[in-house]
């Protein structure tokens, strides 16, 4: 009974389906004879009754963060194959510039601190500076036209670029030696990610 | 005794579950902490601009620190930020070109930015500053032209859209007045004619109230993505609708010899199911990998979940044109006509089948690359697609030979009713009349080819067909 109690919380259906996939299933079978297998077995179905009773709503909500959990892991492996594809030699060469555990952290920080529509503009942004993505077919200009209006009416951008950065005194000027920023990182380690974006906000 | 030991492997792994139980738990907690610690509103105070800039730098470092040093032979220009974009590391000599940035409004996200690497390896540098320099003037230089385009084609739009409107509700309206119209083509006529009207409702709300309302698309609630949905899926329904109709027309002409009255429940399976499946599949992709406001924006690729049906329902109606066009030709050629009637008669069934079965977005397939070459194919689809219900409704209906003649049939009965006083109209009504009746004959032969002459095949029907559509020679 306690183990009812135990599991029907948010996330008793993630629990079991893990249980259910993976090994510890077979530990059990392996090591039990047939009449404890099938109070196991019987145990295990009660806590799947329970947590199904314990309210469907609540089941959901565990399943679907886990899925989000899940997939932004997923995605974030995707982007840093991609990364990684994109140099020839991503080899240990790396460590002497920075640890991979600080790369590791650094590159999960816009994932577990913000919200998917944040996390969407930063994909798009990347995409965008190397390739323009979209269809390209001639029935998507109706697409095409609605984006542009949009654009075109997008009164939270800034209106016109500032000339005296495309002029000859603008960008292109300022590169910002990597050290420095390696240390900027290390000195910022261990306190809150939210404060160390706004940190970078500020420098801009 | 093993039963003790059982009992404790089961405590041992009930003990396991509370602690799986737990720490899942203590997981969940800490993403709810993070999550409600960064509140979304913090993107909308700084502005679009600033963020767009601070995300594209941040991942720019985050690249460069993830690449390592390239130890190339020939001298390289390093991976650099110059303030708006990120720069990999290029070889000496080589322009780096990248597309516009969509920081600010008057950046045509079209356009190029360059960036010259040196024979030795550095940045080009401005002769006049001396300073490492990006040429981001081509981001704004057309910006004016742009806008003006954007908003012709805006209004081409509408206008086309309005116009198309107003013609099908006529066309429908005549194709359900007169029941003695009512055939299986007119019937898939009717399917056409309806999709396009519900097309270009939802396309006229979608360009005036989500693409045009700011507030709306940053409030981005779920109507506009439901709106976003239904004009997904409807636009689908239109195209395949299209491909109903080519598939009919293949059907009749071409394996005309084993058809009977065909079974309708397929073409409306066709035409208003399928298009489901895709518009569905978009939805949740979109929700899960591109969830931006209202779904408006067009540099996704997911697009292609919904375009690339369409486009090979088009390719199909290709094929069945081209098919088409072949049984006609050859079929006409045993008739010993002129080459040059008969070369004029295939064009022409050509051209009034292209508008019908869509086939004008297989032959301009691709957007080109250039300034003006786009924009000219710009206007040209734009003009192709928002005015097609208005050209298929004109050709289908109103230049229609059975519908012309219903209509002067019914004219002529209502001036015989209430004109009968005009006695010089009368040698042209009776001349009006006689030709009508023909006419209508042919509506009714081309149903009752389909319906019982089927072992008769095809050369009547395109015959029929021909003769229906002489009127506008």
């Amino acid at each position: 009974m306690y183990l009812r109690y135990r599991i029907s919380e948010p996330q008793g259906y993630a629990i079991l389906s893990d249980l259910f996939s993976t090994e510890s299933l077979d530990y059990l079978k392996l090591q039990v004879p047939d009449n404890m297998k099938l109070l196991v077995q019987s145990v295990l179905c009660w806590c799947l009754l329970a947590t199904v009773a314990s309210g469907v709503e609540s089941a959901k909500l565990g399943l679907s963060t886990e899925m989000k959990r899940r997939l932004n892991i997923w995605l974030q492996n995707r982007s840093r194959r991609d990364l990684s594809s994109m140099s020839a030699a991503a080899k240990a060469d790396s460590a002497e510039f920075v640890r991979p555990e600080d790369v590791r952290d650094i590159t999960f920080i816009p994932h577990s601190s913000t919200d998917i529509s944040v996390r969407v503009r930063r994909s798009k942004n990347t995409v965008s500076a190397v390739r323009r993505p979209g269809c390209s077919l001639g029935t998507c200009t109706v697409h095409d036209l609605a984006h542009r209006i949009h654009q075109l009416n997008n009164k939270l951008k800034v209106g016109s670029a500032p000339m005296d950065k495309i002029s000859p005194l603008g960008y292109g000027r300022r590169r910002r030696s990597l050290p420095k920023l390696q240390y900027f990182l290390r000195q910022e380690e261990g306190t809150l990610r939210p404060a160390r974006r706004t940190a970078l906000l500020r420098r801009t | 005794m093993p039963k003790m030991k059982m009992e404790g492997r089961l405590i041992v792994s009930l003990l396991l579950l509370c602690s799986i139980t737990q720490r899942f738990g203590v997981v969940c907690a800490e993403e709810n902490e993070t999550d409600g610690d960064f509140p979304q509103n913090v993107y909308h105070d700084i502005g679009v601009t600033r963020n767009k800039i601070v995300t594209a730098q941040f991942e720019c470092y985050q690249k460069i620190m993830k690449d390592p040093d390239h130890s190339k032979k020939g001298p390289t220009c390093s991976p650099t930020w110059d303030g708006w974009l990120c720069w990999d590391d290029t070889e000496a000599g080589i322009t780096s070109e990248q597309h516009c940035p969509d920081y600010f409004q008057d950046f045509d996200p079209y356009e190029k930015v360059t960036k010259i690497c040196n024979e030795n390896g550095h940045w080009f540098s401005h002769p006049q500053s001396n300073r490492t320099w990006t040429n981001y003037t081509r981001c704004n230089e057309h910006t004016n032209e742009g806008r003006v385009t954007a908003m012709n084609l805006f209004y081409l739009a509408l206008i086309g859209h309005g116009l198309s409107l107003i013609a099908l509700f006529i066309s429908l309206g005549i194709f359900f007045h007169f029941n003695s119209l009512s055939c299986q083509r007119i019937t898939l006529h009717k399917n056409l004619f309806f999709s396009f009207v519900l097309n270009s409702v939802i396309t006229i709300i979608l360009l005036t109230a989500v693409a045009n309302n700011q507030e709306l698309v940053q409030r981005n609630p779920v109507s506009c993505k439901v709106s976003q949905f239904i004009h997904l899926y409807l636009f689908g329904c239109n195209y395949f609708w299209m491909l109903c109709e080519g598939i009919y027309l293949h059907t009749l002409i071409v394996v005309a010899v084993f058809a009977e009255k065909q079974h309708l429940m397929w073409y409306y399976l066709l035409g208003w199911g399928f298009p489901l499946i895709p518009a569905s599949i978009h939805a949740i992709a979109r929700s899960y990998y591109y969830n931006d406001n209202c779904w408006i924006s067009s540099n996704t690729s997911l697009l292609y979940i919904v375009h690339g049906p369409i486009c090979a329902a088009l390719l199909v109606n290709l094929f069945f044109l081209l098919n088409i066009v072949r049984v006609l030709i050859t079929k006409l050629k045993v008739t010993h006509q002129a080459e040059s009637s008969l070369y004029m008669k295939a064009v022409r069934a050509t051209l009034i089948l292209v508008p019908l079965l869509g086939i004008q977005y297989v032959l301009l397939p691709y957007k080109p690359q250039g300034r003006v070459s786009s924009e000219v194919y710009d206007y040209v689809l734009h003009i192709l697609m928002h005015y097609q219900g208005l050209l298929v409704s004109t050709i289908f209906c109103f230049f229609n030979g059975e519908v012309q003649g219903v209509l002067r049939r019914h004219w002529n009965q209502y001036r015989i009713q209430f004109g009968g006083n005009f006695a010089h109209a009368d040698a042209r009504s009776t001349s009006y009349t006689a030709s009508s009746i023909t006419e209508v004959q042919g509506c009714y032969s081309i149903d009752g080819h389909s319906e019982h002459l089927n072992g008769k095949s095809c050369h009547d029907i395109e015959t029929t067909i021909l003769r229906t559509e002489h009127p506008f020679a």
